[in-house]
């Protein structure tokens, strides 16, 4: 490969795809990295420079779209993306974490059976009905642990730290410390 | 373990690190548990007698991590951030997607992160003085997706439920649950006429 942005530590499976745009600097590992990314937005990873993206998924669906700031380290992160996720400048995740913009199925039950034949093998084609999705929004210096989850429509605010494990399904403030299922504020982060 | 460090019909093709010692009779399934081991400390891990490593267990240890394991432990699964010290004691048994750390890798002070960030190197270990060691005492059962926080003392014979993040220390013979963890109850000591 020629072209310095294309470049990627431990990408296997050639090259990236073409809708990715990373910045100087920035490293992705894992072959598994882009194995569910089927984004047919334009941009639908950008990711700033001097980022590590170790290990971590891009599950990103045909309207998804993520942005990732500079000097984000993300270890083994899973990232659910139907819609948008935003993540800041200097944001830390752990191991594990997840982080999804969508329901995955619908609420409804009569919806949800429907929801199952358009995923089935019978069914081709089918539109599957409408599924709740609300951007997540990560701002600058966030730091979320491992095995931590963040829901649909969050917004984590500067500086907060989700504490390992935590289940995060509400708006969090600048600065918030988050422990708990649900998570509820403990402190501030230093 | 062969004699080259290398296990018999391991999927990946890695070898056991020099400075993990491991008990003749213990069971290590693969060498990819030691793809994130850093550690140069002499005898970084311990494994001890009839102990068992099975798959999915992920030593991710700094450059002066140390780890003790007990005899008859069991850890199916766990992932292990260290990088000062964690004991595991005799008869434990440790569940999977379990996360085991004494440290935050990273200042929890923003504009101090920052610093670290700008010129952390892939993989690195936490700045001396950030992890706290954790213990996890003899014949405690650790249930899956759990968390231990940095710090914290498991005591011997105590019960973690699933799920559960254990940021403050479980006295022994104790079941707690929850996130965060909460004591539900207290469960009965070894009788002599049981443990003669």
């Amino acid at each position: 490969m020629t072209d310095p942005t294309r470049q990627t530590e431990g990408w296997t499976h050639g090259p990236l795809p073409a809708n990715v745009r990373i910045g100087a600097q920035t490293r992705i590992t894992a072959d598994y990295a882009f194995k569910r990314f089927l984004s047919r937005q334009p941009e639908a990873l950008v990711l700033g420079s001097r980022c590590t993206m170790d290990g971590v998924h891009f599950a990103v669906g045909e309207q998804g779209k993520i942005e990732i700031g500079d000097y984000c380290y993300f270890t083994n992160a899973v990232l659910l993306c139907e819609l948008q996720l935003r993540f800041g400048n200097y944001v830390v995740i752990g191991w594990n974490a997840t982080i999804a913009d969508t329901d995955f199925h619908p609420i409804n039950p009569a919806e949800r059976i429907a929801d199952a034949i358009a995923c089935s093998p019978a069914g081709k084609g089918r539109q599957r009905p409408q599924i709740a999705r609300k951007p997540v929004i990560i701002e600058d210096d966030v730091w979320i642990g491992p095995n931590a989850t963040i829901l649909k429509g969050v917004r984590i605010g500067a500086g907060a730290v989700i504490e390992p494990g935590s289940l995060i399904t509400r708006d969090v403030p600048a600065g918030a410390r988050m422990l708990g299922n649900p998570a509820q504020i403990i402190g501030t982060s230093v | 373990m062969n004699a080259d460090r290398t296990l018999p019909g391991d999927w990946h093709h890695g070898k056991i690190p020099e400075n993990v010692k491991i008990h003749d009779s213990a069971y290590i399934q693969t060498t990819y548990s030691f793809q994130l081991f850093r550690s140069e400390q002499p005898d970084a891990i311990e494994v001890g007698e009839a102990a068992s490593i099975y798959l999915g267990v992920m030593f991710d240890m700094g450059r002066d991590a140390r780890l003790s394991i007990g005899s008859y432990a069991l850890l199916n699964g766990a992932r292990i951030i260290c990088d000062s010290e964690i004991t595991i004691g005799d008869y434990a048994l440790i569940s999977w997607n379990v996360v085991l750390m004494d440290s935050y890798r990273v200042s929890m002070n923003a504009a101090q992160r920052r610093e670290e960030l700008r010129t952390m190197p892939l993989r690195s270990s936490s700045l001396a003085g950030l992890a706290r060691p954790i213990r996890i005492g003899n014949n405690v059962w650790i249930g899956f997706d759990s968390c231990v926080l940095p710090g914290v003392t498991v005591g011997e014979g105590s019960v973690i439920g699933a799920r559960s993040v254990v940021a403050e220390d479980v006295p022994p013979f104790t079941v707690v649950a929850g996130n965060p963890a909460r004591p539900i109850r207290k469960l009965e000591p070894y009788c002599s006429s049981q443990h003669a």
